[in-house]
Protein backbone atom coordinates (compact mmCIF):
# COMPACT_ATOMS: atom_id res chain seq x y z
CA UNK A 1 0.00 0.00 0.00
CA UNK A 2 2.83 2.32 0.96
CA UNK A 3 4.71 1.47 -2.24
CA UNK A 4 1.62 2.13 -4.27
CA UNK A 5 1.22 5.60 -2.69
CA UNK A 6 4.87 6.46 -3.25
CA UNK A 7 4.65 5.34 -6.88
CA UNK A 8 1.47 7.32 -7.40
CA UNK A 9 3.00 10.45 -5.84
CA UNK A 10 6.10 10.09 -8.00
CA UNK A 11 3.98 9.75 -11.09
CA UNK A 12 1.95 12.80 -10.22
CA UNK A 13 5.16 14.75 -9.63
CA UNK A 14 6.60 13.49 -12.90
CA UNK A 15 3.44 14.43 -14.80
CA UNK A 16 3.43 17.88 -13.20
CA UNK A 17 7.07 18.46 -14.20
CA UNK A 18 6.36 17.28 -17.74
CA UNK A 19 3.39 19.67 -17.82
CA UNK A 20 5.71 22.47 -16.77
CA UNK A 21 8.12 21.64 -19.60
CA UNK A 22 5.23 21.59 -22.07
CA UNK A 23 4.04 24.96 -20.77
CA UNK A 24 7.55 26.33 -21.29
CA UNK A 25 7.60 25.00 -24.86
CA UNK A 26 4.21 26.62 -25.50
CA UNK A 27 5.51 29.87 -24.04
CA UNK A 28 8.42 29.80 -26.50
CA UNK A 29 6.00 29.16 -29.35
CA UNK A 30 3.70 32.01 -28.31
CA UNK A 31 6.46 34.52 -27.49
CA UNK A 32 6.47 37.80 -29.42
CA UNK A 33 8.53 37.48 -32.64
CA UNK A 34 11.13 39.96 -31.40
CA UNK A 35 11.88 37.85 -28.33
CA UNK A 36 11.97 34.72 -30.46
CA UNK A 37 14.49 36.46 -32.71
CA UNK A 38 16.81 37.05 -29.75
CA UNK A 39 16.63 33.38 -28.70
CA UNK A 40 17.22 32.24 -32.29
CA UNK A 41 20.19 34.56 -32.77
CA UNK A 42 21.82 33.34 -29.55
CA UNK A 43 21.31 29.68 -30.44
CA UNK A 44 22.64 30.23 -33.97
CA UNK A 45 25.75 31.84 -32.51
CA UNK A 46 26.32 28.97 -30.06
CA UNK A 47 24.77 25.53 -30.56
CA UNK A 48 24.48 25.63 -34.36
CA UNK A 49 27.57 27.68 -35.07
CA UNK A 50 29.84 24.69 -35.86
CA UNK A 51 27.34 23.34 -38.42
CA UNK A 52 26.79 26.70 -40.11
CA UNK A 53 30.51 27.50 -40.15
CA UNK A 54 31.29 24.09 -41.64
CA UNK A 55 28.70 24.60 -44.35
CA UNK A 56 30.24 27.94 -45.30
CA UNK A 57 33.69 26.33 -45.38
CA UNK A 58 32.41 23.50 -47.59
CA UNK A 59 30.88 26.06 -49.94
CA UNK A 60 34.20 27.90 -50.17
CA UNK A 61 36.10 24.66 -50.82
CA UNK A 62 33.63 23.66 -53.52
CA UNK A 63 34.42 26.90 -55.32
CA UNK A 64 38.16 26.22 -55.04
CA UNK A 65 37.69 22.62 -56.13
CA UNK A 66 36.50 23.55 -59.62
CA UNK A 67 40.05 23.95 -60.90
CA UNK A 68 41.15 20.61 -59.49
CA UNK A 69 38.22 18.88 -61.11
CA UNK A 70 39.11 20.50 -64.41
CA UNK A 71 42.77 19.48 -64.17
CA UNK A 72 41.89 15.89 -63.42
CA UNK A 73 39.44 15.86 -66.25
CA UNK A 74 42.06 17.16 -68.68
CA UNK A 75 44.43 14.44 -67.58
CA UNK A 76 41.91 11.62 -67.73
CA UNK A 77 40.04 11.96 -70.97
CA UNK A 78 38.70 14.33 -73.54
CA UNK A 79 35.17 13.39 -72.64
CA UNK A 80 35.78 14.26 -69.02
CA UNK A 81 37.32 17.56 -70.16
CA UNK A 82 34.20 18.37 -72.09
CA UNK A 83 32.04 17.56 -69.11
CA UNK A 84 34.19 19.65 -66.77
CA UNK A 85 34.24 22.55 -69.21
CA UNK A 86 30.50 22.28 -69.54
CA UNK A 87 30.14 22.62 -65.77
CA UNK A 88 32.68 25.43 -65.73
CA UNK A 89 30.95 27.21 -68.58
CA UNK A 90 27.67 26.94 -66.73
CA UNK A 91 29.32 28.30 -63.56
CA UNK A 92 30.94 31.05 -65.62
CA UNK A 93 27.69 31.99 -67.28
CA UNK A 94 25.96 32.15 -63.92
CA UNK A 95 28.65 34.35 -62.37
CA UNK A 96 28.79 36.56 -65.46
CA UNK A 97 25.04 36.94 -65.33
CA UNK A 98 25.25 37.94 -61.66
CA UNK A 99 28.07 40.38 -62.37
CA UNK A 100 26.25 41.68 -65.41
CA UNK A 101 23.15 42.24 -63.35
CA UNK A 102 25.18 44.08 -60.75
CA UNK A 103 26.72 46.33 -63.37
CA UNK A 104 23.23 47.28 -64.50
CA UNK A 105 22.15 47.99 -60.95
CA UNK A 106 23.34 50.80 -58.74
CA UNK A 107 25.98 50.22 -56.06
CA UNK A 108 23.09 49.58 -53.71
CA UNK A 109 23.37 45.83 -54.21
CA UNK A 110 26.07 43.46 -52.96
CA UNK A 111 26.75 39.89 -54.14
CA UNK A 112 26.29 37.00 -51.72
CA UNK A 113 26.46 33.21 -51.66
CA UNK A 114 23.32 31.26 -50.82
CA UNK A 115 23.43 28.64 -48.06
CA UNK A 116 20.54 26.21 -48.43
CA UNK A 117 18.94 25.08 -45.16
CA UNK A 118 17.69 21.49 -45.06
CA UNK A 119 15.72 21.65 -41.79
CA UNK A 120 11.95 21.18 -42.09
CA UNK A 121 11.04 24.15 -39.84
CA UNK A 122 13.21 26.38 -42.06
CA UNK A 123 11.42 25.37 -45.25
CA UNK A 124 11.20 28.11 -47.90
CA UNK A 125 14.03 30.07 -46.31
CA UNK A 126 17.75 30.33 -47.03
CA UNK A 127 20.84 31.94 -45.56
CA UNK A 128 23.19 34.39 -47.25
CA UNK A 129 26.80 35.01 -46.21
CA UNK A 130 26.36 38.77 -45.76
CA UNK A 131 24.90 40.49 -42.73
CA UNK A 132 24.50 43.68 -40.77
CA UNK A 133 28.24 44.40 -41.07
CA UNK A 134 27.78 44.58 -44.86
CA UNK A 135 24.78 46.89 -44.61
CA UNK A 136 22.08 44.22 -44.95
CA UNK A 137 18.95 44.85 -42.90
CA UNK A 138 15.52 43.32 -42.40
CA UNK A 139 13.44 43.87 -45.50
CA UNK A 140 16.40 43.94 -47.91
CA UNK A 141 15.36 42.37 -51.20
CA UNK A 142 17.24 39.46 -52.78
CA UNK A 143 17.64 39.33 -56.56
CA UNK A 144 19.04 36.91 -59.11
CA UNK A 145 19.78 37.56 -62.78
CA UNK A 146 16.42 35.89 -63.53
CA UNK A 147 14.31 38.03 -61.21
CA UNK A 148 13.07 38.36 -57.63
CA UNK A 149 14.00 35.58 -55.20
CA UNK A 150 12.83 36.89 -51.83
CA UNK A 151 13.37 39.17 -48.88
CA UNK A 152 15.68 39.24 -45.85
CA UNK A 153 13.81 38.59 -42.60
CA UNK A 154 16.50 38.17 -39.97
CA UNK A 155 19.99 39.64 -39.85
CA UNK A 156 23.07 38.57 -37.86
CA UNK A 157 26.43 40.34 -37.97
CA UNK A 158 27.86 38.36 -40.89
CA UNK A 159 24.89 36.27 -42.00
CA UNK A 160 21.23 36.80 -42.80
CA UNK A 161 18.18 34.63 -43.28
CA UNK A 162 15.65 35.29 -46.02
CA UNK A 163 12.35 33.89 -47.23
CA UNK A 164 11.99 32.96 -50.88
CA UNK A 165 8.79 33.29 -52.90
CA UNK A 166 7.63 29.76 -51.94
CA UNK A 167 7.10 30.96 -48.36
CA UNK A 168 3.39 31.22 -47.43
CA UNK A 169 3.90 34.78 -46.21
CA UNK A 170 5.54 36.05 -49.40
CA UNK A 171 3.49 38.79 -51.09
CA UNK A 172 4.47 41.23 -53.84
CA UNK A 173 2.41 43.98 -55.36
CA UNK A 174 2.62 43.26 -59.09
CA UNK A 175 1.51 44.25 -62.57
CA UNK A 176 1.83 43.00 -66.10
CA UNK A 177 4.94 44.39 -67.79
CA UNK A 178 2.84 46.79 -69.85
CA UNK A 179 1.14 48.09 -66.69
CA UNK A 180 -2.39 47.15 -67.83
CA UNK A 181 -3.32 44.80 -64.99
CA UNK A 182 -2.39 45.10 -61.31
CA UNK A 183 -2.69 42.57 -58.52
CA UNK A 184 -0.92 40.77 -55.73
CA UNK A 185 1.50 37.90 -56.35
CA UNK A 186 1.61 35.04 -53.85
CA UNK A 187 2.58 31.38 -53.85
CA UNK A 188 0.37 28.47 -54.89
CA UNK A 189 1.88 25.54 -53.01
CA UNK A 190 2.16 22.17 -54.72
CA UNK A 191 2.58 18.77 -53.07
CA UNK A 192 6.33 19.35 -53.11
CA UNK A 193 8.28 22.62 -53.18
CA UNK A 194 9.42 21.85 -56.74
CA UNK A 195 5.75 22.04 -57.80
CA UNK A 196 5.17 25.48 -56.27
CA UNK A 197 4.17 28.25 -58.66
CA UNK A 198 3.15 31.86 -58.26
CA UNK A 199 -0.32 33.35 -58.69
CA UNK A 200 -1.32 36.88 -59.63
CA UNK A 201 -4.44 37.43 -57.51
CA UNK A 202 -6.94 40.26 -57.33
CA UNK A 203 -6.82 41.11 -61.02
CA UNK A 204 -10.02 42.73 -62.31
CA UNK A 205 -12.55 40.27 -63.76
CA UNK A 206 -12.54 41.86 -67.23
CA UNK A 207 -8.77 41.51 -67.50
CA UNK A 208 -7.54 39.04 -70.07
CA UNK A 209 -3.85 38.20 -69.72
CA UNK A 210 -2.62 35.70 -72.27
CA UNK A 211 -0.04 33.00 -71.53
CA UNK A 212 3.56 34.20 -71.83
CA UNK A 213 2.92 37.74 -70.61
CA UNK A 214 5.48 38.82 -68.04
CA UNK A 215 4.54 39.98 -64.56
CA UNK A 216 6.79 42.36 -62.61
CA UNK A 217 6.71 44.17 -59.28
CA UNK A 218 4.62 47.33 -59.41
CA UNK A 219 6.66 49.39 -56.93
CA UNK A 220 3.68 49.85 -54.62
CA UNK A 221 5.07 47.70 -51.81
CA UNK A 222 8.52 47.00 -50.42
CA UNK A 223 9.89 45.92 -53.80
CA UNK A 224 11.04 48.49 -56.39
CA UNK A 225 9.11 48.61 -59.65
CA UNK A 226 10.10 46.42 -62.58
CA UNK A 227 11.60 43.28 -61.01
CA UNK A 228 10.66 40.18 -62.98
CA UNK A 229 8.43 37.73 -61.06
CA UNK A 230 7.27 35.30 -63.73
CA UNK A 231 5.28 34.70 -66.88
CA UNK A 232 1.57 33.93 -67.09
CA UNK A 233 0.63 30.26 -67.55
CA UNK A 234 -3.15 30.67 -67.56
CA UNK A 235 -6.20 31.44 -65.42
CA UNK A 236 -6.12 30.04 -61.88
CA UNK A 237 -9.67 30.91 -60.84
CA UNK A 238 -12.40 33.45 -61.51
CA UNK A 239 -14.26 34.71 -58.47
CA UNK A 240 -17.96 34.92 -59.50
CA UNK A 241 -17.73 38.04 -61.58
CA UNK A 242 -15.44 40.04 -59.34
CA UNK A 243 -11.83 39.01 -59.67
CA UNK A 244 -9.53 36.72 -61.57
CA UNK A 245 -6.34 34.95 -60.56
CA UNK A 246 -3.62 33.88 -62.97
CA UNK A 247 -1.00 31.20 -62.46
CA UNK A 248 2.57 32.29 -63.17
CA UNK A 249 5.66 30.34 -64.11
CA UNK A 250 8.20 31.75 -61.60
CA UNK A 251 11.23 33.49 -63.05
CA UNK A 252 13.47 32.00 -60.34
CA UNK A 253 13.61 28.45 -58.95
CA UNK A 254 14.93 28.83 -55.36
CA UNK A 255 16.48 25.36 -55.18
CA UNK A 256 18.82 26.16 -58.09
CA UNK A 257 20.12 29.51 -56.83
CA UNK A 258 23.74 29.69 -55.59
CA UNK A 259 24.62 33.39 -55.84
CA UNK A 260 22.40 36.43 -55.37
CA UNK A 261 22.44 40.19 -55.02
CA UNK A 262 21.18 41.70 -51.77
CA UNK A 263 20.04 45.31 -51.60
CA UNK A 264 21.86 47.34 -48.96
CA UNK A 265 20.55 50.80 -49.93
CA UNK A 266 17.17 52.45 -49.85
CA UNK A 267 16.87 53.15 -53.56
CA UNK A 268 13.34 52.48 -54.85
CA UNK A 269 14.01 53.52 -58.44
CA UNK A 270 12.40 51.67 -61.36
CA UNK A 271 14.37 48.55 -62.32
CA UNK A 272 12.42 47.82 -65.50
CA UNK A 273 15.48 48.50 -67.65
CA UNK A 274 17.49 45.84 -65.80
CA UNK A 275 15.20 43.09 -67.04
CA UNK A 276 14.15 45.05 -70.12
CA UNK A 277 10.59 44.17 -69.28
CA UNK A 278 8.96 46.64 -71.63
CA UNK A 279 10.48 44.88 -74.69
CA UNK A 280 8.75 42.01 -76.49
CA UNK A 281 9.16 38.70 -74.61
CA UNK A 282 11.33 36.99 -77.22
CA UNK A 283 14.11 39.60 -76.93
CA UNK A 284 13.84 40.21 -73.21
CA UNK A 285 13.90 36.76 -71.70
CA UNK A 286 17.67 36.92 -71.22
CA UNK A 287 18.91 40.24 -69.87
CA UNK A 288 22.42 39.65 -71.19
CA UNK A 289 21.37 39.09 -74.78
CA UNK A 290 18.75 41.80 -74.60
CA UNK A 291 21.44 44.41 -74.21
CA UNK A 292 19.80 45.94 -71.24
CA UNK A 293 22.80 47.97 -70.15
CA UNK B 1 25.49 -0.53 -16.10
CA UNK B 2 26.72 3.07 -15.97
CA UNK B 3 29.00 2.33 -18.93
CA UNK B 4 26.12 0.95 -20.97
CA UNK B 5 24.03 3.99 -20.12
CA UNK B 6 26.87 6.30 -21.13
CA UNK B 7 27.25 4.48 -24.44
CA UNK B 8 23.54 4.82 -25.12
CA UNK B 9 23.53 8.58 -24.54
CA UNK B 10 26.65 8.91 -26.68
CA UNK B 11 24.71 7.06 -29.40
CA UNK B 12 21.82 9.56 -29.01
CA UNK B 13 24.26 12.48 -29.21
CA UNK B 14 25.81 11.04 -32.39
CA UNK B 15 22.34 10.82 -33.96
CA UNK B 16 21.71 14.49 -33.11
CA UNK B 17 25.05 15.62 -34.56
CA UNK B 18 24.45 13.47 -37.65
CA UNK B 19 21.02 15.05 -38.11
CA UNK B 20 22.39 18.58 -38.17
CA UNK B 21 25.33 17.54 -40.33
CA UNK B 22 23.03 16.03 -42.94
CA UNK B 23 20.32 18.69 -42.84
CA UNK B 24 22.21 21.87 -42.05
CA UNK B 25 25.85 21.41 -43.04
CA UNK B 26 25.13 19.39 -46.18
CA UNK B 27 21.68 20.93 -46.76
CA UNK B 28 20.14 17.60 -47.78
CA UNK B 29 16.61 18.44 -46.63
CA UNK B 30 14.04 15.67 -46.92
CA UNK B 31 16.39 13.34 -48.72
CA UNK B 32 17.95 12.71 -45.29
CA UNK B 33 15.94 11.06 -42.48
CA UNK B 34 14.80 12.96 -39.39
CA UNK B 35 17.39 11.54 -36.99
CA UNK B 36 16.64 14.23 -34.40
CA UNK B 37 13.15 12.84 -33.75
CA UNK B 38 14.60 9.31 -33.79
CA UNK B 39 17.20 10.33 -31.16
CA UNK B 40 14.57 12.05 -29.00
CA UNK B 41 12.16 9.09 -29.15
CA UNK B 42 14.87 6.54 -28.37
CA UNK B 43 16.13 8.64 -25.46
CA UNK B 44 12.58 9.15 -24.16
CA UNK B 45 12.21 5.41 -23.45
CA UNK B 46 15.17 5.52 -21.04
CA UNK B 47 14.06 8.38 -18.76
CA UNK B 48 10.97 9.32 -16.71
CA UNK B 49 8.19 11.38 -18.32
CA UNK B 50 9.50 14.77 -17.18
CA UNK B 51 13.01 13.98 -18.40
CA UNK B 52 11.63 12.80 -21.72
CA UNK B 53 9.58 15.99 -22.08
CA UNK B 54 12.68 18.07 -21.33
CA UNK B 55 14.74 16.11 -23.85
CA UNK B 56 12.05 16.66 -26.48
CA UNK B 57 11.79 20.37 -25.69
CA UNK B 58 15.55 20.95 -25.93
CA UNK B 59 16.03 18.99 -29.16
CA UNK B 60 12.87 20.51 -30.66
CA UNK B 61 14.12 23.97 -29.84
CA UNK B 62 17.41 23.22 -31.58
CA UNK B 63 15.45 22.18 -34.66
CA UNK B 64 13.48 25.43 -34.49
CA UNK B 65 16.49 27.73 -34.50
CA UNK B 66 16.15 28.60 -38.19
CA UNK B 67 12.34 28.66 -38.20
CA UNK B 68 11.18 32.21 -38.96
CA UNK B 69 7.42 31.73 -38.58
CA UNK B 70 6.88 28.67 -36.41
CA UNK B 71 9.58 28.97 -33.77
CA UNK B 72 8.73 26.67 -30.84
CA UNK B 73 6.33 24.42 -32.78
CA UNK B 74 8.84 21.61 -33.12
CA UNK B 75 9.67 21.96 -29.41
CA UNK B 76 6.01 21.58 -28.45
CA UNK B 77 5.46 18.64 -30.81
CA UNK B 78 8.59 16.80 -29.67
CA UNK B 79 7.81 17.45 -25.99
CA UNK B 80 4.42 15.74 -26.35
CA UNK B 81 5.79 12.90 -28.50
CA UNK B 82 8.66 12.20 -26.07
CA UNK B 83 6.45 12.31 -22.98
CA UNK B 84 4.03 9.83 -24.54
CA UNK B 85 7.03 7.79 -25.71
CA UNK B 86 8.28 7.59 -22.16
CA UNK B 87 4.88 6.45 -20.95
CA UNK B 88 4.84 3.58 -23.47
CA UNK B 89 7.12 1.73 -21.03
CA UNK B 90 4.01 1.23 -18.89
CA UNK B 91 2.41 -0.65 -21.74
CA UNK B 92 5.34 -2.30 -23.53
CA UNK B 93 8.43 -3.34 -21.66
CA UNK B 94 10.07 -5.13 -24.57
CA UNK B 95 13.01 -3.88 -26.61
CA UNK B 96 12.55 -5.88 -29.79
CA UNK B 97 13.56 -4.36 -33.12
CA UNK B 98 10.03 -4.78 -34.49
CA UNK B 99 8.59 -2.84 -31.56
CA UNK B 100 11.35 -0.25 -31.94
CA UNK B 101 10.53 0.31 -35.60
CA UNK B 102 6.79 0.59 -34.93
CA UNK B 103 7.44 2.93 -32.01
CA UNK B 104 9.65 5.22 -34.12
CA UNK B 105 7.15 5.18 -37.00
CA UNK B 106 4.20 6.16 -34.79
CA UNK B 107 6.25 8.67 -32.79
CA UNK B 108 7.49 10.45 -35.89
CA UNK B 109 4.00 10.46 -37.43
CA UNK B 110 2.59 11.94 -34.20
CA UNK B 111 5.33 14.60 -34.18
CA UNK B 112 4.63 15.58 -37.79
CA UNK B 113 0.87 15.66 -37.16
CA UNK B 114 1.24 17.91 -34.12
CA UNK B 115 3.72 20.12 -35.98
CA UNK B 116 1.29 20.47 -38.89
CA UNK B 117 -1.65 21.30 -36.59
CA UNK B 118 0.42 23.97 -34.82
CA UNK B 119 1.36 25.38 -38.23
CA UNK B 120 -2.30 25.47 -39.26
CA UNK B 121 -3.10 27.63 -36.27
CA UNK B 122 -0.48 30.09 -37.57
CA UNK B 123 -2.08 30.29 -41.01
CA UNK B 124 -0.38 27.31 -42.70
CA UNK B 125 -1.80 26.61 -46.14
CA UNK B 126 -0.58 23.09 -46.92
CA UNK B 127 -3.14 20.45 -47.83
CA UNK B 128 -3.95 18.38 -44.69
CA UNK B 129 -4.64 15.11 -46.52
CA UNK B 130 -1.42 15.41 -48.49
CA UNK B 131 0.67 16.24 -45.44
CA UNK B 132 -0.87 13.87 -42.89
CA UNK B 133 -1.65 10.87 -45.07
CA UNK B 134 1.08 11.03 -47.71
CA UNK B 135 4.14 13.02 -46.65
CA UNK B 136 4.04 12.24 -42.91
CA UNK B 137 3.79 8.43 -43.20
CA UNK B 138 6.57 8.38 -45.80
CA UNK B 139 8.80 10.53 -43.61
CA UNK B 140 7.88 8.37 -40.59
CA UNK B 141 8.73 5.15 -42.43
CA UNK B 142 12.04 6.66 -43.58
CA UNK B 143 12.91 7.80 -40.05
CA UNK B 144 11.87 4.42 -38.58
CA UNK B 145 14.00 2.59 -41.13
CA UNK B 146 17.01 4.78 -40.42
CA UNK B 147 16.43 4.49 -36.67
CA UNK B 148 16.18 0.72 -36.90
CA UNK B 149 19.45 0.55 -38.82
CA UNK B 150 21.11 2.79 -36.24
CA UNK B 151 19.77 0.61 -33.41
CA UNK B 152 21.08 -2.55 -35.05
CA UNK B 153 24.51 -0.94 -35.47
CA UNK B 154 24.48 0.28 -31.88
CA UNK B 155 23.49 -3.13 -30.50
CA UNK B 156 26.01 -5.00 -32.59
CA UNK B 157 28.73 -2.54 -31.56
CA UNK B 158 27.79 -3.07 -27.91
CA UNK B 159 27.53 -6.84 -28.26
CA UNK B 160 23.80 -6.82 -27.50
CA UNK B 161 21.19 -9.00 -29.17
Amino acid sequence: MLDFDVTRRERQRDAALAGGVLALAFFLWLMPPDWQGVVRANMRATALRPFLATQEAIGARRALGVDVVQLRAQRDSLGAVAAAQGTLAEENARLRATLGLRSRLAEEYIPADVIQVGLDPAESTFLVNVGAADGVREGSIVLTPEGLLGEIWEVDEHRAQAIDWTHPEFRASAMTADGEVYGLVEVRRGRYREEDVLALTGASFHSDIGPGRRVVTSGRGVYPRGILLGTVLGIDEADTGWRKSYLLLPAVRPEAVRTVLVRVGQDQSDLSDVWNVSAPPDTASNPDTAGGG
Amino acid sequence: MAGRRGKFWLFVAILVVLHFTLHLTLGLGRSAPDLLTVAALLGARRVPGAGAALLGAVLGLLNDVLSLTSFGASAVALTVACYLGSRTRDLFEGDSLLFGALYLFLGKWLHDTLYFLLGLSRGGTDDAVNVLLTNAPIAAAYAAGAGLLALILFRSAGGER
